[in-house]
């Protein structure tokens, strides 16, 4: 399945495709990526080279699910590569979006801001499918109760 | 000093303790804070889109012209965010952790110190990654804890990650994250993003996480019941 439009998830980020080729193969990346604790075996150097050789990503790459955006590869990279970036506008592009994303979003055009009451309702139904609710309770104890702001618009 | 505040979104709901913790601490220093009026979010991590991402800060700075030089923004995504939307350097954003510095401290009078209490703490990613935007400060809740009697723990994990970017999208990744941390490190986690405290909170059973600006109070004479002993407490069993 050719899913990519990789032209698309250069746009996104600041990257152009011929930036990936001072890549050096060297793993680095890989040996310090937060999913590889996971006890999934992901290497990110992997994603930068499919992308700058043209090649499909799938959906379904662990390191495209779950890649935290902790920036320990870029911290550990002698280019300083912002994988993380990368991953996301591949998220993006790829249109991986959780519930709960559509519902943050969904409060930003209503108010500007996160309302999180807003957000937690809307993606209740995620919420309870994915075991959520065991954590009510002590989510409550700090989060506060408080009425949406409104940004005025220029 | 007046400082231009970017409380962020997570500080108008469930990260509220630390809001009012920086307000209280910089009160305190005799700072003020001052909110860029009608502020919006900065997008957090939820935009793939660089550009689109950057106008929510570029937003937030076209409202802090004019009336602020230096802004101050507590949350680390969006501090990131500002920083790096603040393409000329035209403000000084700053994180109050680069604040806290050997002046602030040394100012400190303490009431109640920390002695006997084991702490990690731990900065998490954002404030720490990437090199542009980290902050200079990265041992200043050390520096704290053991200049005030405690002693400090879990150096190995002050800055892994918690997986808290991931908690409402594949929570088991946050929690399997999150308890590497907790194994890792021992007694109090200190914690400064709202999202590193949520994740830890939502998986730390029975281990007490408290903000920074918790600890700062609490050295400076506030009540703050997790990090009281019972008789301080008035002989009350611990709630939260
Ligand atoms: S930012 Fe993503 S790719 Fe990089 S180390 Fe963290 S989890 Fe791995
Ligand atoms: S650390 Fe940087 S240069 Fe090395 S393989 Fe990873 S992306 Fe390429």
């Amino acid at each position: 399945m050719k899913n990519n439009d990789q032209s698309r998830v250069f746009d996104l980020t600041d990257y152009k495709r011929q930036d990936f080729s001072v890549c050096l193969g060297c793993k680095i990346c890989a040996s310090v990526c937060t999913v590889n604790d996971l006890s999934e075996n992901t290497n990110p150097q992997d994603i930068l080279q499919k992308l700058f050789l043209g090649k499909d990503i799938p959906a379904d790459e662990p390191l495209v699910r779950y890649c935290t955006g902790c920036y320990r590869c870029t911290g550990a990279c002698p280019w300083n590569i912002r994988i993380p970036e990368v991953i996301r506008a591949l998220r993006e592009e790829l249109a991986i979006e959780s519930p709960f994303e559509k519902a943050f979003k969904g409060s930003l055009s209503i108010w500007g801001r996160v309302y999180e009451p807003y957000v937690l309702l809307m993606a209740i139904p995620f919420l309870l499918k994915g075991g959520y609710m065991k954590h009510m309770t002590r989510w409550m104890e700090y989060m506060g109760i408080h009425l949406p702001h409104k940004v005025k618009r220029a | 000093m007046n400082y231009g505040y970017y409380p962020g979104c997570s500080l108008t709901g469930s990260a509220n303790k630390l809001d009012k913790g920086i307000r209280q601490v910089f009160a305190k220093q005799g700072h003020t804070l001052k909110e860029i009026p009608d502020w919006n979010c900065c997008g957090a991590f939820e935009f793939g889109d660089r550009k689109e991402l950057s106008e929510f800060s570029k937003k937030n700075l076209e409202k802090a012209r004019g009336l602020f030089s230096e802004i101050v923004a507590p949350c680390p995504a969006c501090y990131k965010n500002l920083r790096e939307a603040d393409e000329q350097n035209e403000f000084a954003v700053t994180h109050p952790l680069d604040l806290f510095d050997d002046a602030f401290i040394g100012s400190i009078k303490p009431v109640h110190d920390l002695k006997g209490q084991v702490f990690t703490p731990y900065y998490g990613c954002i404030l720490l990654r990437p090199k542009e935007t980290a902050i200079k400060r990265t041992t200043v809740m050390e520096e704290v804890i053991t200049r005030f009697g405690g002693e400090v723990a879990g150096e190995k994990v002050k800055d892994r990650c918690c997986g808290g970017n991931q908690i409402f999208i594949n929570k088991s990744v946050t929690e399997k994250l999150s308890k590497l941390v907790l194994e890792k490190s021992k007694g109090t986690i200190v914690v400064f993003c709202p999202l590193c405290h949520m994740a830890m909170k939502t998986f730390s059973g029975e281990r007490k996480v408290i903000y920074f600006t918790d600890l700062l109070l609490y050295i400076m004479g506030e009540n703050v019941p997790k990090l009281q002993s019972k008789i301080e407490r008035g002989g009350k069993e611990e709630t939260t």
